[in-house]
């Protein structure tokens, strides 16, 4: 497993291209570090909020010698925001020891990249039927930038359509992936 | 779960997401109405849907490296 603190310098630099290697191999271990908090907080807004910070902080960042520095340290900031916001909104949800047993949870190890799991999934998207097919295109599409209401919108949909056909084509590729003997990460035990 | 909460969860797994006034990020007004164990689920599908969609990309990235990556360079 490659160590992504090898993205540092170029990170420092102010290289966003490196900065998106890095993501690319961090994103899934900071959100698996959430699984505990996922009744408490809305995690993809802690993630992005993590990554947003950690290219923020990185100039000021000193590696300890140990492998994926970073990603610790993004680890320990996406936990502390959700810690604050669990202590913030649902006081009652969680005692301070299990805010620090979710605290020192390990961290799940990254997943290797598959080079033919790409090809599979294409294949699968390919294979859906034309509007579930229409709408996790649009989403995907717009990486996160648009609401949904918006991608209805540009498709033609109402935004319940377009909700139903996205849930479709989400469980229609993960049959057709199932069916390739492909499973997708169980996203952890909250 | 209902149609309704159906449709919320699937805009919950989404990567779009609000800001507030001082540019921090703020979670989905979608996921405000799920309960915890739609909440739960939520959690375990946006997974899933962010590694097809990382798989599928040329750089790896999923909707949500996307999204921050626009961020930054001010798009």
């Amino acid at each position: 497993m490659s160590d992504l603190d090898q993205h540092l310098d170029a990170i420092v630099a102010g290289d966003t291209a490196a900065f998106g290697r890095w993501v690319a191999g961090a994103e899934p271990r900071v959100r698996g570090s959430l699984s505990r908090f996922a009744e408490a907080v809305d995690t993809e807004a802690v993630v992005q909020e993590t990554l947003l910070r950690v290219w923020n902080v990185a100039p000021r960042f000193r590696p300890d010698g140990r492998p994926d520095g970073l990603v610790r340290l993004a680890v320990r900031i996406a936990r502390n925001l959700a810690i604050d916001e669990t202590r913030r909104r649902r006081p009652a949800l969680m005692d301070d020891k299990e805010l620090q047993r979710a605290a020192e949870q390990a961290s799940p190890a990254p997943t290797p990249s598959d080079p033919m799991l790409r090809q599979l999934i294409a294949a699968c998207l390919d294979a859906l039927p034309a509007r579930p097919a229409a709408a996790i295109r649009q989403r995907i599409a717009a990486r996160g930038g648009q609401p949904d209401h918006a991608l209805a919108t540009a498709a033609g949909m109402r935004l319940n359509t377009f909700l139903q056909n996205i849930r479709r084509a989400r469980v229609g590729m993960e049959r057709c992936l199932e069916r390739q003997g492909v499973s997708l990460p169980a996203g952890g035990t909250p | 779960m209902t149609r309704e909460e159906l449709d919320l969860l699937e805009e919950a797994a989404g990567a779009w997401r609000p800001r507030d006034r001082s540019g921090a990020v703020k979670g989905h007004p979608a996921w405000h109405d799920l309960d915890d164990t739609a909440r739960r689920r939520a959690f375990v599908e946006t997974t899933r849907l962010r590694a097809l969609e990382a798989a599928l990309d040329p750089d790896g990235l999923s909707s949500t490296g996307h999204a921050v990556l626009q961020r930054i360079r001010g798009r």
